[in-house]
């Protein structure tokens, strides 16, 4: 029988409240010091791919952070016995107990954002293709036509992410405001302009989202994904607490 | 707490998600048939991102103004030639430029 945890919680009590986890099975407190292994037990092994168990993981995730502040574990954290997820809680407990201060009551929100890359790339190329042909072009070696045509290219690319940031810093001025820490993530690809994750005190959520309304209503061509709230899966610590997984 | 996923354009995040995940890189599949390239393969992505770096530490020495006009003749001519070794062993274990990306993390993708 293997052990499935979903994440570590500032509580090291048996759950009064009854939350079902992977395949219905009942999730219990696995209690260390005064913190707390979110388990439950697992039959048969889960393979990365089942998407309904990604789901039900998610769910329990989010029943328990109604009540506790949570340190998620990512999908298919396994352990073979209870002396295992002891030692793992006695190993990290310092990052944990940290975490769970530093999140206590917050949560993530994430907002992508698309804007009109090709439009935009496609105008900053024509503007230094135009600029060039102004330049007079003598005969060139294959190695200074090599770099002028690479020199090119990049100084294209460093516009287009120097417009990337201008209008990232406009995003995040209406967001900022509300948050406590955030991760942004530039141009993942030409049409995707930003990939943010916010941590935002569940007190201010609605400040959050109403400054996210306000955002929608400014002028621009940039279409945008809202989702929240989260555990907050992009701010706990990296730690390695994988011990066995199926 | 309610969830909220809301978004302007649904179908367009679907389809740069899916971007995304075409530019993750692959495990390499190392068996008896295909050892040979799956190790070109690990070789030629490291190769390509040392490439990568040479030439950006170039553009950036051109852009500042460092390089006598003898330095990026002689710079240009060993990166064209690098970058045509490249395609040619790519050609070699039949691999395409999306084969050698990278996820360098905050950095981006290599390719």
């Amino acid at each position: 029988m293997n052990i499935y945890i979903y994440g570590i919680i500032d509580f090291n009590e048996e759950m009064a409240e009854a939350i079902t986890g992977l395949g219905g099975a009942n999730i219990y407190n696995i209690p260390y010091r005064d913190i707390g292994a979110l388990a439950s037990d697992l039959d048969a092994p889960v393979r990365n791919t089942d998407e309904d168990r990604v789901l039900e993981h998610e769910m329990a995730l989010e029943k328990i952070m109604k009540n506790f502040t949570i340190l998620p574990m990512r999908f298919l954290t396994v352990f073979d016995k209870k002396d295992n997820v002891i030692s793992m809680l006695n190993e990290h407990y310092s990052d944990f107990r940290e975490d769970l201060d530093r999140l206590r009551d917050k949560v993530e929100f994430g907002i992508k954002t698309i804007w009109p890359g090709a439009i935009i790339r496609e105008r900053i190329e024509n503007a230094y293709r135009k600029a060039q042909d102004n330049l007079s072009s003598s005969t060139e070696s294959p190695g200074k036509s090599f770099m002028k045509e690479k020199f090119g290219k990049y100084k294209i690319d460093k516009e287009f992410e120097e417009e990337a940031d201008k209008c990232i810093a406009i995003i995040d001025d209406f967001l900022n405001r509300f948050v406590a820490e955030k991760r942004l993530e530039k141009l993942k690809t030409d049409n995707l302009l930003l990939d943010a994750a916010y941590l935002v005190d569940k007190e201010k959520q609605g400040d959050f989202k109403k400054a996210f309304e306000e955002l929608k209503t400014s002028p621009g061509d940039l279409k945008y994904l809202f989702s929240g709230p989260w555990p907050p899966y992009n701010f706990v610590t990296k730690t390695n607490t994988r011990h066995d997984h199926e | 707490m309610s969830k909220i996923v809301q978004a302007d354009a649904m179908d367009a995040f679907i389809e740069e998600t899916e971007k995304l995940q075409k530019a993750l890189p692959n495990k390499i599949d190392a068996n008896p048939q295909n050892v040979e390239k799956g190790l070109a393969k690990l070789v030629l992505t490291l190769i390509e991102l040392i490439r990568k770096l040479m030439e950006k530490q170039a553009m950036r020495r051109v852009e500042a103004g460092s390089l006598s006009e003898e330095e990026i003749e002689r710079i240009g001519e060993t990166l064209m030639k690098l970058e045509n070794k490249m395609k040619e062993l790519k050609g070699i274990f039949e691999l395409k430029d999306e084969d050698l990306n990278l996820n360098l993390g905050p950095l981006g993708d290599l390719m």
